[in-house]
């Protein structure tokens, strides 16, 4: 008898050693050679109002061990876009998937492109898909193409990979807007009810097609309402305290020759007050740059040039936020820039009074600008380089 | 394929049976008693589950006894 | 005595932190968001209180009656008949929540990872691992949580770090916007999972040593409300105003997790926490529905019953609901006063009935 049992024991043991061979992911077993890993989506509306999907996908054939040149040679690229087109973005994707031989994975996308043609109808109802299907990821980054989003996948860079990865590490850099597609599901959710995106362009040159992240698309109430260029992002981004990397170039009073700064860093702040009724946003930004390239014959050493040129660069600040503004805030009436949040959270009891007339009182809104920036290091120089000790200006 | 589920059940219970049961000695009546009862009842109840997926369940007993208290909540 | 195994006060801690931690990570920053927005980092502080009045509680009726569960002290304090009566709609609750409780580990991953895996596969491997714990007894199941939870926290820890560079300190402004009353609505439905520390009954009669038991429960509640209030703080400064529309809302924050282009793709770490808590919770219902099974019927031992039992958990986790929105729904509106009946309301009349016992015998002496 316990022979016996000590034989079942061994068998359970043994069975239970052989299930997991079985378990391998149960009925949702996917092996990689199974799948299509798409890197990007494109967004775009036919003339009959259905929604068009492009999907770039890493070629399985260019992957592996083989060297690049060969590639190149056979005509191999990295990536291929597909598209489909349905009314839904999942119905798309099923035609999408007809002409794929793997099954679609978008576990890896990094970039969601929406065409013009899409956004100008709006974009709160598509985005709703990246949320809730189980595969895209909410860091994938969102784009606005002033055209086709399809044709923005289709650019072969000749640097990366694929356009979805420059895309993508353009928008890294800061040198426009960065937006997630969390961000983009906060600012739709937002009480101030405005949406900006980056705009990404086709740069066209002799030795052939790059992307360029260069501008802002405005929404407003889900709906596209203009278009900002690269100067006024620039100062959207210092409102937004989104600015990383700069490089700012100004001539001093009386002098022909320029003087470069590095941003090192910037921190902005929000300040609102409410004033007998009288709603008013203070921007306070302050800043720090080092001196990295020096034309003129001053002396970076100098506390007092150096003052001057702080109190210039104060001014080029206001003036690129001004400008800004009187686009945006007066002309496109939409706020981009997170006034309504400020309000709401410095001013709870007036904001729920004054929330649904928000579209009125934003363009009223009086606006300060604080700049101060300091110059903390003059770079590897001192005073100008290649300027005798006695020849050095002094004002 | 119900069929093939409703001998899934029938095999599930009838291994845990030949398992529990020898353990049991004699004297552990109750047990035995107890044990039978569990098993069957759930094999009938799967079993009902399998035809009738949508049978009322415990949730509805309980959403009936509390409904007044739960319409607090919904929002 | 049927349960042999005895346990320290800092294992029963061990045991009861997943119990409530478990399925409340990924359920109650919705919940609480829904209700408390940018205040729902309060909500489970509020709810803790919950958590501390049925501990003590659960420690005074203990107190009563030092070597029984409440299964037979129940009889003892309203008589055999109503005693059997609570005892039968005790256990109706325990499997039911049990049952829900399953459904939801089943529902997760069948939604974010095996999506066309019959969810009859998942929950009833886990009923089973579960199974063979609870068939060791309550030491064993002690002993594997105190080698589950350094993990379980270690993991949340990680996914917590990796978080930071995200979070948004504004989204937290304005605090109690429209007063206190938002984030106490939140905490309605989570102090539900902090009235889970009930099951403590099952337990205290098998600690080792008498004291500090007071001492360890409570820390237990407030490990399992910082990990919470954490849990809705990140939830909140990540997300900000659209938490509550989420389904998982910590399931979509560590997908979003991103280090240097380097470290993604880590919700695995996610599932490895889920799979770990909910493994001891259900393990701890499960025991407390075997052992109240056992002592109902008066049986010498509790593990011939364990398998049956598990038949039946895992019938009832099918039967619960229908679908996802249908079980939300009962989570979120009946499933509060439900549990807040059987949790706390039981144990506060059998409490006030035995001490109005005590006093009547004190008096006739």
């Amino acid at each position: 008898m316990k022979l016996l049992q000590n034989k079942g024991k061994q068998l359970l043991t043994i069975t239970l050693c052989v299930i997991p061979i079985f378990l391998s992911g149960c009925w949702d077993r996917s092996e990689v050679n199974d799948l299509a890993l798409i890197v990007g989506m494109g967004l775009d509306r036919t003339d009959e109002g259905d929604i068009e999907l492009s999907a770039q996908i890493v070629n399985p054939k260019a992957m592996g061990g083989q060297g690049s040149s060969e590639n190149s040679q056979s005509g191999g690229q990295p990536v291929t876009v597909k598209t489909g087109t349905g009314k839904t973005i999942f119905d798309a994707r099923s035609k999408l998937q007809e002409k794929v031989s793997r099954r679609l994975f978008e576990g890896h996308n990094r970039i969601v492109v929406i065409g013009k043609a899409l956004a100008e109808r709006g974009i709160r109802q598509h985005i709703d898909f990246f949320a809730r299907f189980p595969n895209p990821r909410l860091r994938a980054n969102v784009f606005f193409a002033d055209g086709k989003a399809s044709e923005i996948l289709k650019i072969m860079p000749n640097f990366e990979q694929d356009s979805a990865e420059v895309a993508r590490e353009l928008a890294e850099l800061r040198i426009g807007m960065k937006v997630t597609t969390k961000d983009l599901l906060q600012q739709l959710a937002s009480e101030s009810g405005a949406t900006a995106l980056p705009r990404i362009l086709v740069d066209k040159s002799d030795s052939g097609e790059e992307l360029r992240v260069n501008g802002t698309a405005v929404f407003k109430h889900n709906q596209l309402i203009g278009q900002i260029d690269d100067a006024l992002t620039r100062g959207l981004l210092w409102v937004t305290d989104e600015i990383e990397t700069a490089s700012v170039t100004l001539q001093p009073k009386d002098a022909k020759d320029y003087i470069s700064f590095k941003l090192l860093r910037s921190s902005t702040e929000l300040i609102p007050t409410i004033k007998n009724g009288k709603w008013k946003m203070t921007i306070t930004i302050t800043s720090e740059d080092d001196v990295v390239e020096n034309e003129t014959k001053l002396d970076m050493m100098d506390p007092k040039i150096i003052d001057k040129l702080q109190k210039q660069l104060n001014k080029r600040i206001r003036k690129r936020i001004k400008m800004v503004l009187d686009d945006v805030q007066e002309g496109m009436e939409a706020d981009v820039f997170g006034f309504a949040d400020a309000f709401h959270r410095k001013y709870p009891k007036q904001w729920k009074k004054a929330e649904d007339k928000w579209d009125e009182t934003f363009p009223e809104i009086e606006v300060a600008i604080k700049s101060d920036v300091k110059i903390r290091r003059p770079g590897r120089s001192g005073g100008p380089q290649g300027v005798p000790q006695d020849k050095e200006a002094t004002e | 394929m119900k069929w093939a589920m409703v001998l899934g059940i029938v095999v599930i219970a009838v291994l845990i049976t030949l398992y529990e049961w020898p353990k049991m000695n004699k004297n552990q009546k109750k047990e035995r008693k107890a044990f039978a009862v569990l098993t069957m009842g759930s094999v009938v109840l799967a079993v009902l589950l399998v035809y009738f997926p949508d049978m009322p369940g415990p949730t509805q007993l309980v959403d009936s006894l509390f409904k007044p208290f739960g319409k607090l909540l919904e929002k | 005595m049927m349960e042999r195994g005895k346990i320290s006060g800092l294992q029963m801690a061990i045991l009861l932190y997943p119990t409530i931690i478990a399925t409340a990570i990924l359920l109650v920053p919705a919940i609480s968001g829904k209700f408390a927005e940018q205040d729902m980092w309060l909500s489970p502080i509020w709810a803790s209180l919950a958590g501390f009045l049925t501990v003590y509680i659960a420690l005074l009726l203990h107190n009563h009656y030092p070597e029984l569960t409440i299964m037979q002290y129940s009889g003892k304090i309203i008589g055999f008949i109503p005693g059997k009566i609570v005892g039968l709609g005790l256990l109706f609750y325990l499997l039911h929540t049990n049952g829900v409780v399953l459904r939801e580990y089943g529902e997760f991953v069948v939604g974010n990872f095996l999506p066309s895996t019959p969810i009859i596969v998942i929950t009833g491997s886990m009923a089973f691992v579960c199974a063979l714990s609870v068939r060791g007894g309550l030491e064993v199941m002690a002993r594997s949580a105190q080698i589950f939870i350094p993990v379980f926290m270690t993991l949340f820890l990680v996914i917590i770090l990796l978080l930071f560079p995200e979070l948004r300190p504004a989204n937290i402004f304005p605090v109690m916007d429209d007063g206190i009353t938002p984030s106490i609505k939140g905490a309605i439905v989570p102090s539900q999972w902090f009235t889970e520390f009930f099951l403590i009954i099952f337990m205290l009669p098998y600690l080792r040593t008498k004291e500090k038991r007071m001492t360890w429960g409570m820390l237990s509640v407030v490990a399992v409300m910082i990990t919470l209030v954490i849990t809705n703080l990140f939830s909140l400064l990540l997300f900000g105003d659209i938490t509550s529309k989420f389904t998982y809302p910590v399931m979509s924050a560590a997908r979003y997790i991103d280090v240097a282009d380097f470290l993604q793709h880590v919700e695995s770490i996610v599932m490895a926490i889920w799979v770990v808590g909910v493994f001891i919770k259900v393990s701890v219902f499960y025991y407390a529905i075997v052992i109240g099974t056992a002592q109902w019927l008066h049986l010498s031992d509790y593990r011939p019953i364990v398998f049956p039992i598990g038949l039946l958990l895992i019938i009832f986790s099918t039967w619960v609901a229908a679908s996802l929105q249908e079980l939300s729904h009962f989570l979120s509106t009946v499933w509060p006063f439900y549990a807040l009946v059987f949790q706390l309301v039981l144990p506060v009349l059998l409490l006030l009935v035995a001490m109005m016992r005590k006093k009547a015998a004190e008096n006739d002496n």
